[in-house]
């Protein structure tokens, strides 16, 4: 008989959640930019919104209170409804 | 069903079709023969942690993975270990190809019929088995490579021509007869060995969790009681998970009180676990203990009270980490990406030396009643010692000290609005006591004693605050004078106090959470 340990792990299987389909352009879509608010992010996304913004996306910005933290429940609401794409500035 | 051909032999066996892989992985697709194969071929590696021919095949390929894969090769470690473990494994070894994992029985080690690891099995698009290589055999690893730089019509890199050229392989967990193998998991093995096989340490021998040890620890309390999820893979922190995590790190029963009120304080959301949990940074979680907790249970806050030798204090701060690092799937290389790290993430225990002390303790700081036990958790660095046998006066004494930590975080990051925690030893705590020093006038003093014109933090990093100041502005090391927390502990001979820097960036505040008293 095997010991009866305790474990220390949540053993709970996760369903894994299936990646969104990948779009084919941007042209014409509404992409989401996400400042994390980490060093120079907003320098990234600067780049990457003239990008987009140069192949036909319309762009909107929004920001994380704080990068060490998840995003709150609202901004990801937002995220979700705002906008077809999200692109996130991560770590400088 | 016998498959088409065995991988038990000295390679050059294949024309089969290779069977499905029952694996896990880190990502959230599934692994499948198509998806590694979608590129043009697969390498598959069968390794073991404990084997050295494993380590040695993983240290050769791995850095050649990129190129592989950049030619349409892709390659995937498939170890017979938790999945933790392989992560760990296949970093420390230098792999950069994909990384999966099996549990017992090891059904794809079993499909493929392994009686060795490693073994490397190549399958083309076609989904038949191009060809295996069992142990280490540089020249026969090389002829795999070059039959799927054919099939690719590409160069593929092989490994160096550097001893040794074979090497025998280990037995395949998944040969060993499945009796045996539950024999040796039924007593037979070791279990201290066992708590590594499942993940279950932070890099030193732990105390299996038995459903004994883990009642004991209870001692009646509710198992099932949750005290939050915790981050970052928010795993739920049951009270039968933190007296797990307690016995794994060697507490008593004794202890566990002031182990669930340090799981508690770190798990309020104002403490920003997730944030320190997974930074590069160097971030503990510092415990202080304060109260007759202390004594009750035997924390040490004399000689050595930052060191090794007391049960107490290096187990209730290991057993925090572990909650962090296991029930929150923290672990050092996956989700915590710590640069460096630093030894008091093991675990970190402080009792203060209330008797000692010439000023109020920490507790009754931030409001509690000084006879109540409480535990408060700073997000802190490694301490630094301050050397200070010379000077006479509080104020010399107070300038040492606080300019010691003038490069907490960064030599020119000023000003911190973290705090930096000062441990100070009992001779110097009583010059400032022969002195009437308050814990405030201290405090202030350390503040006002610690700036620098703007011109001269310049260099390097530094902060917005130091940019945008006139250059002869003077700028604080610290934001404010509450920025700088004050503990007294340590042996009664030696000037030597410490400073612990903080975990900056992070909006983590100082939590206290009051220890659960059954007495009353």
């Amino acid at each position: 008989m095997a010991a009866d340990y305790v474990s220390p792990f949540d053993e709970r299987v996760r369903a894994a959640e299936p990646l969104a389909p990948r779009p084919a352009g941007v042209a014409g879509r509404r992409v989401v930019l996400l400042d994390i608010r980490k060093n120079r992010g907003a320098e990234f996304l600067d780049r990457v919104e003239a990008l987009l913004t140069a192949g036909g996306a319309a762009t909107a910005r929004v920001t994380k209170e704080i990068f060490s933290k998840p995003a709150a429940l609202g901004l990801i609401d937002e995220i979700a409804s705002g906008g077809g794409l999200v692109v996130e500035a991560l770590a400088d | 069903m016998e498959p088409a051909w065995r991988a038990d032999g000295d390679g050059g066996l294949g024309g089969g079709p290779a069977p499905e892989l029952d694996v896990h992985a880190t990502g959230t697709a599934a692994v499948t023969l198509a998806g590694l194969t979608a590129g043009g071929c697969a390498l598959l590696v069968f390794v073991s942690e404990h084997c050295p021919t494993s380590a040695l095949a993983l240290r050769r390929l791995g850095p050649l993975c990129a190129a592989w894969a950049h030619a349409g090769l892709t390659a995937i470690a498939i170890f017979e270990d938790p999945l933790d473990v392989a992560i760990r494994t296949a970093r420390r070894l230098g792999w950069t190809g994909q990384v999966a994992a099996q549990e017992p029985p090891y059904p794809a080690s079993r499909a493929y019929r392994l009686a060795t690891v490693p073994t490397a099995v190549l399958v083309g698009r076609d989904g038949l088995v191009a060809g295996a290589v069992a142990g280490w055999d540089r020249r026969a690893v090389a002829g795999l490579l070059g039959e799927a730089a054919a099939r690719l019509g590409a160069g593929l890199p092989v490994p160096p021509e550097e001893g040794p050229l074979t090497k025998p392989g280990c037995s395949s967990k998944a040969a060993i007869d499945p009796d045996l193998v539950a024999a040796m998991s039924d007593g037979g093995g070791d279990d201290l060995e066992e708590m590594f096989e499942r993940g279950w340490t932070d890099g030193l021998p732990v105390i299996p969790p038995t459903a004994e040890r883990v009642a004991a620890m209870l001692d009646g309390r509710d198992g099932g009681e949750s005290l939050g999820l915790v981050p970052p893979a928010m795993g739920e922190a049951t009270l039968a998970r933190v007296a797990a995590c307690a016995v794994l790190a060697g507490c008593r029963p004794a202890y566990f009180p002031v182990v669930a009120a340090a799981a508690r304080a770190v798990l309020d959301p104002a403490f920003n676990l997730h944030g320190q949990a997974v930074t590069t940074q160097p971030a503990g979680q510092l415990v202080v203990v304060n109260g007759p907790v202390r004594e009750a249970i035997g924390l040490n806050s004399g000689m050595g009270a930052l060191g090794p030798g007391f049960r107490a204090n290096l187990t209730i701060g290991r057993a925090v980490r572990l909650l962090v690092s296991l029930t929150g799937g923290a672990m050092p290389g996956a989700m915590d990406r710590a640069t460096l790290g630093q030894m008091g993430k093991l675990g970190f225990c402080v009792a203060e030396d209330e008797e000692g002390s010439p000023w109020e303790p920490l507790h009754v700081e931030r409001g509690f009643a000084a006879g109540r036990s409480v535990v408060t958790v700073i997000g802190s660095d490694a301490p630094l010692s301050i050397s200070d046998h010379r000077s006479r006066t509080p104020e010399d004494l107070a300038y040492v000290l606080a300019w010691a930590a003038a490069s907490a975080w960064s030599t020119n990051w000023w000003p911190l609005a973290e705090p930096s925690v000062y441990v100070i030893c009992p001779e110097h705590a009583q010059m400032f006591r022969a002195a009437g020093w308050t814990k405030q006038r201290l405090r202030e003093f350390m503040f006002d004693a610690v700036r620098k014109p703007a011109r001269l933090l310049l260099r390097g990093e530094t902060t917005p605050a130091v940019h945008a100041a006139d250059p002869g502005t003077l700028v604080p090391k610290w934001a404010s004078p509450e920025a700088i927390v004050l503990l007294v502990a340590g042996g009664e001979a030696g000037r030597y106090s410490a400073v612990l820097g903080p975990c900056t960036g992070m909006g983590s505040r100082i939590v206290s959470r009051e220890v659960e008293s059954r007495g009353g």
